[in-house]
C-alpha cells in the first residue's frame, strides 16, 4: 500500500515537473513572441509616424488654425476652425476649397469634405510616443477603434488627397498602399507605442 | 452647361468644366459687378453666393457651381442685403470701390448667419476680403450698423 502511494506520488511529481517545464517553455516562447510583436509594431510605427507628421497631414491636425504649404506657414487668408471644423459664416472651408478636387487655376487644393479634424485630434506638436497614444485613444481619434483607424487611413478623402495634393505641394513620400499596410501591421502586432 | 444665376437659368453652351465660375459670370454672362482681384482666393474681390454661402468665384470652377443657386452683387436682395447696402451708403464706406462688391457679399453672408456679430466674428468672416484703400474700420462699423438696423426691424 505504501509502495503504491509512493509510486503515485512520484508519478504526480513527474507530471508536475513536465507541466512546469512545458509551461516554462511556452511562457518563454510567448514572451519571445510578445517581444517580437512589440519590435514589429514599433518598427511599423516608426514609418507610420513619418506620414502623420508630414505637412500634408499635420497642417490641418492643428489645435486652432490650419497651416499651409510645405513650409507650414500660417494659412492665407486667415481662417479659423469654427464650431463644425469648417470655418465660420462668411469664411467657410468651402468658400475656396472645391469638393471636386484641386483647382489648378487658382492653385487652391480641394477634396470632398474639406475641413479640419476635431480639436481633440490635434497631434501636430506631440512627441511621437504621445502622438501614438493619442491615435489609439478614442477620445482623441474621433471615437475610432484600431480597425477604424485603419479604415480612416484607407478610405478618407482627405487622407487620399495627401497623395495627390496638386500644385507644387510635396506628396507623401511612400505609396498609399504601403502606408496602409504599415498601419495594419502596427495594429496587428499590438499597436505598441514608443515610451 | 447651365447655371442658375440671380434666379434665372442660363445656358452658356459647351465650356471647359474647369473654367473658374468668375469667367462664366463676367465673360459669358456679362455680370461684371463681381471683380477679378488675384485669381487665387486671396483677396475676396470675386465673392458671390452659392446656395446662400459666400464663395470665391475665382477658385470654384464651373462644375462646382452647376446646378446650384448663384447670386451676384447685381441681384442680391432681402432684408439683410438692404440693411447692408443702406449702412454702406450712410457711412460712405467705399473709397475706390474695387473690393466692395466682395466685401458686401461676405458681410451679407455673415449677417444672415449671425445677427449680432462681435468684432472678433466680423474679423474672422471678413479677413479674406482685402481692401487696398484700408476701409476696414468703416466696413466693421457698417456691419455693426446693419446688424442694429436689422434688429430694429428697419
Amino acid at each position: 500500500m505504501r509502495g503504491i502511494v509512493i509510486g503515485a506520488g512520484a508519478s504526480t511529481g513527474l507530471a508536475l515537473l513536465v507541466w512546469v517545464l512545458a509551461a516554462s517553455i511556452w511562457s518563454g516562447e510567448a514572451t519571445s513572441q510578445r517581444h517580437s510583436d512589440r519590435e514589429a509594431s514599433l518598427a511599423a510605427w516608426d514609418r507610420v509616424v513619418t506620414v502623420l507628421q508630414h505637412p500634408r497631414c499635420s497642417n490641418c491636425h492643428q489645435p486652432k488654425e490650419p497651416l499651409q504649404g510645405d513650409s507650414r506657414r500660417r494659412h492665407s487668408p486667415r481662417v479659423v476652425r469654427g464650431r463644425d471644423n469648417m470655418g465660420v459664416p462668411g469664411m467657410r472651408c468651402g468658400s475656396c476649397h472645391s469638393e471636386h478636387g484641386n483647382n489648378e487655376a487658382s492653385r487652391v487644393p480641394g477634396a470632398a469634405d474639406w475641413k479640419m479634424p476635431p480639436r481633440s485630434m490635434s497631434w501636430a506638436r506631440l512627441p511621437i510616443g504621445q502622438l501614438c497614444r493619442a491615435l489609439k485613444d478614442p477620445t482623441k481619434n474621433g471615437r475610432r477603434s484600431l480597425n477604424g483607424i485603419v479604415k480612416h487611413m484607407q478610405e478618407d478623402s482627405l487622407v487620399h488627397w495627401s497623395w495627390e495634393p496638386g500644385g507644387t505641394r510635396e506628396s507623401i513620400g511612400m505609396p498609399h498602399d504601403v502606408f496602409v499596410e504599415l498601419v495594419e501591421e502596427w495594429v496587428r502586432s499590438g499597436a505598441h507605442c514608443p515610451d | 452647361m447651365k447655371f442658375n444665376v440671380n434666379g434665372q437659368e442660363h445656358n452658356v453652351g459647351d465650356i471647359d468644366r474647369d473654367m473658374p465660375l468668375l469667367w462664366v459670370l463676367r465673360d459669358r454672362l456679362g455680370l461684371t459687378g463681381t471683380k477679378y482681384g488675384c485669381g487665387r482666393a486671396q483677396c475676396g474681390a470675386c465673392t458671390v453666393h452659392i446656395n446662400g454661402a459666400a464663395v470665391r468665384s475665382c477658385s470654384l470652377s464651373a462644375r462646382d457651381a452647376e446646378g446650384k443657386k448663384i447670386v451676384t452683387i447685381e441681384a442680391v436682395s432681402g432684408r439683410v442685403a438692404d440693411a447692408v447696402r443702406s449702412a454702406w451708403q450712410r457711412l460712405d464706406v467705399v473709397q475706390c470701390g474695387y473690393c466692395q462688391s466682395g466685401q458686401i457679399m461676405t458681410a451679407i453672408s455673415l449677417l444672415s448667419n449671425i445677427r449680432k456679430p462681435t468684432d472678433a466674428e466680423i474679423d474672422a468672416a471678413m479677413d479674406g476680403n482685402i481692401c487696398r484703400c484700408g476701409t476696414y474700420i468703416r466696413i466693421r462699423k457698417a456691419i455693426h450698423e446693419a446688424a442694429w438696423s436689422i434688429a430694429q426691424g428697419r
